[in-house]
């Protein structure tokens, strides 16, 4: 049984009476250590499946397991303890918290957790320095660049080390160099510390990195091909490097 | 939850936009700083027209024959026995007593008559009871009782001035004696008085006690026992305390607010025209508040479903609005008080002068300056009062945000 099993999935929305179907019956299983790309053009559902995985959204039929959970039979209090301990978001548009330093943004999932001051710094600065910003540490995320920020983004969704982590298109506000940079990284984490990495992405770039390629096309699978590790061409051999 | 970063969120989010929280803790500023003149005015205000009537005329309480304040009958008399005498001697908290004797008649001069409420007085006793001999008017012919016996008579300027009388002039005395026979006696002006209480003034003059004792009849009875107190704040503990020792049923014992039912009833007044005003300033700043909240809450809606997506549970978004509210109201709270408490402690100091409305103040019996007092529950209803209107300000954008569905917020730009 893969970590993430989806079965007949299908999502409808209201909207202005009329019944758009964004996704039409799903199914997949994603193994533990996956570094798997949705894509597909817009509307194609991806980002509703991201979210239905991450329990943001509530499927019209079929059901979503995460390690043998079935979401379906969560509450909302449920739900939101399942995404704070076992599953790391990160936004296309960053999404950190703009009164915290990047140290703080990313300490705050561990402080949700309860985990104590002193393990929480010391985790926290240990994965700022894998992501490359140690020396940022202390800046808000209005001082640093949308490269750094998504980087603070991803350390804030690995500090916790989830088993999932969902990243909606989190390449899209960045240049090429950055984009491929933070590939890199993610990679990097996958590798070492077996995250399983789902992206929903338009970038060829991504979807060309990504290990296993799911396209949609209208709320459907239209295909969904394993690629393996060998291919990923990885520009540096350690993302703890620092990156400006 | 953690409560650090509850409280260092909602410290931070506060200064996100500095202008529109400087302009809502402003308001609370102002108000608190209104709050607490405006109640330092009040307690001068009230205090001074307390203390004003307590040392011109009642004390803090009396010893009557029952019915006797009703009526003012001169037969309601009583003897000043030993076990009263030990009973003054011996209940605690009573910084001075006097005895007196009070009847109402008629002064007149040559050029007109008045009814007056005749007292007769122990002077030097009534020297430590009340303020009668500080309140002589500055004239070198004035002069304070001499005693029990003194046969001249003290009457205010302003009766004076209707008599058209001064100092060294004779009117007669016409009242009933105990025996309701109209008596006439001839009486010189000894001095004049002016106390801040135009009423008091009005109507009362002083005379020793023997010389109306032996006026009107009455041998060595007296009509009360007027006593004051070293904490006017235990008047009703005293009360009690002289009830049980004089343990007499013909005798009454009445504090000031049992004397003057219209003075408690006056400061009950002012006090709910200040909390009616107040209540006014506070539900403008309960909106000012939730205004600012909700259109902080709106502008960081994506924000919050980011929060919420990640983990942040809806009660700790709840927490972090309603921080933010208290957040908005402590800082106004120590401003405003800073402010108000300085203000008035400094005026508490130099008095405010209201001369220009001396006729008015005199009429509340206030004087013509007056000091400001800040009471410690003053400043604690203060913050009591910012703190639950903040709260109630905060509560429907605190819920707003705690319903917040990450979903929805997430593609809310």
């Amino acid at each position: 049984m893969g970590l993430i099993t989806v079965r007949g999935l299908v999502k409808n929305y209201e909207s202005n009476g009329i019944t758009v179907r964004a996704i039409r019956g799903i199914d997949l299983a994603i193994g533990r250590g996956e570094f798997s790309a949705i894509a597909g053009p817009s509307g194609s559902g991806k980002t509703t499946l991201l979210n239905i995985i991450g329990g943001l959204d509530r499927p019209t039929e079929g059901r979503v397991s995460v390690s043998g959970t079935d979401l379906g039979t969560l509450s909302p209090r449920e739900l939101s303890e399942l995404r704070l301990r076992r599953i790391g978001f990160i936004f296309q548009a960053y999404n950190l918290i703009p009164v915290l330093t990047a140290l703080e943004n990313v300490e705050y999932v561990l402080l949700l957790q309860g985990v104590d001051r002193e393990e929480r710094t010391r985790r926290s600065m240990a994965i700022l320095r894998e992501v490359g910003l140690e020396a940022e540490a202390h800046r808000v995320p209005g001082k640093l660049s949308g490269g750094q920020q998504q980087r603070v983004a991803v350390g804030r969704a690995i500090v916790s080390e989830p088993d999932i982590i969902l990243a909606d298109e989190p390449t899209a506000n960045l240049d090429q160099k950055t984009g491929a940079a933070l590939l890199d990284l993610m990679h990097e984490l996958n590798h070492r510390r077996k995250t399983t990495f789902i992206f929903s992405t338009h970038d060829s770039m991504v979807m060309e990195r990504a290990e296993r390629l799911i396209y949609l096309v209208d709320g459907s699978v239209d295909s969904d091909r394993t690629r393996g590790a060998a291919h990923f061409t990885r520009k540096k051999p350690a993302a703890a490097k620092k990156r400006k | 939850m953690n409560t650090k970063i509850v409280l260092m969120l909602a410290w931070r989010n506060l200064w996100r936009n500095r202008r529109r929280s400087l302009v809502v803790i402003s308001s609370i500023a102002f108000g608190i700083f209104a709050m607490i003149l405006s109640m330092g005015l009040m307690n001068g205000f009230n205090s001074q027209m307390v203390e004003n009537t307590i040392s011109t005329s009642l004390g803090h309480a009396a010893i009557h024959k029952n019915g006797f304040r009703d009526s003012m009958k001169l037969e309601l008399n009583f003897a000043m026995d030993a076990k009263t005498i030990k009973a003054l001697e011996a209940t605690p908290g009573i910084r001075a007593w006097a005895p007196r004797v009070k009847a109402q008649g008629m002064l007149r001069s040559s050029e007109a008559s008045r009814g007056v409420m005749l007292v007769g007085i122990d002077p030097e006793r009534e020297k430590h009871l009340t303020k009668v001999s500080d309140s002589l008017v500055n004239d070198n012919e004035s002069r304070y009782l001499s005693g029990p016996a003194d046969k001249g008579i003290l009457i205010s300027k302003a009766l004076a001035k209707r008599l058209d009388l001064f100092v060294g002039d004779r009117l007669v005395l016409m009242m009933q004696d105990r025996k309701n026979e109209i008596v006439g006696v001839g009486m010189q002006v000894v001095g004049l008085f002016q106390t801040p209480v135009e009423s008091f003034d009005k109507f009362v003059a002083f005379t020793g006690i023997r010389t109306l004792q032996e006026t009107a009849g009455m041998g060595g009875a007296i009509s009360e026992i007027n006593l004051v107190l070293g904490d006017r704040n235990e008047v009703d503990a005293v009360k009690r305390a002289l009830i049980a020792s004089i343990n007499n049923p013909g005798l009454e014992v009445l504090s000031w607010k049992d004397m003057a039912p219209n003075l408690v009833s006056a400061i009950q007044l002012f006090d709910t025209m200040m909390y009616i005003f107040f209540a006014i300033v506070f539900i403008t700043v309960i909106f000012s508040v939730a205004n600012t909240l909700i259109m902080a809450i709106m502008e960081r809606f994506h924000e919050i479903g980011v929060m919420k997506s990640i983990g942040t549970k809806p009660s700790m978004i709840f927490w972090i609005i309603m921080c933010e509210a208290a957040n908005l109201g402590l800082v106004g709270l120590a401003a405003g008080t800073v402010l108000g408490a300085g203000l008035t402690t400094l005026l508490g100091a130099r008095g405010i002068d209201f001369s220009f409305f001396n006729e008015s103040m005199r009429l509340w019996g206030t004087g013509s300056v007056i000091y400001p007092v800040i009471k410690g529950m003053d400043i604690v209803a203060a913050g009591g009062i910012v703190l639950a209107t903040t709260a109630i300000a905060a509560l429907y954008p605190a819920l707003k945000a705690a319903r917040i569905r990450p979903l929805e917020a997430l593609h809310f730009v």
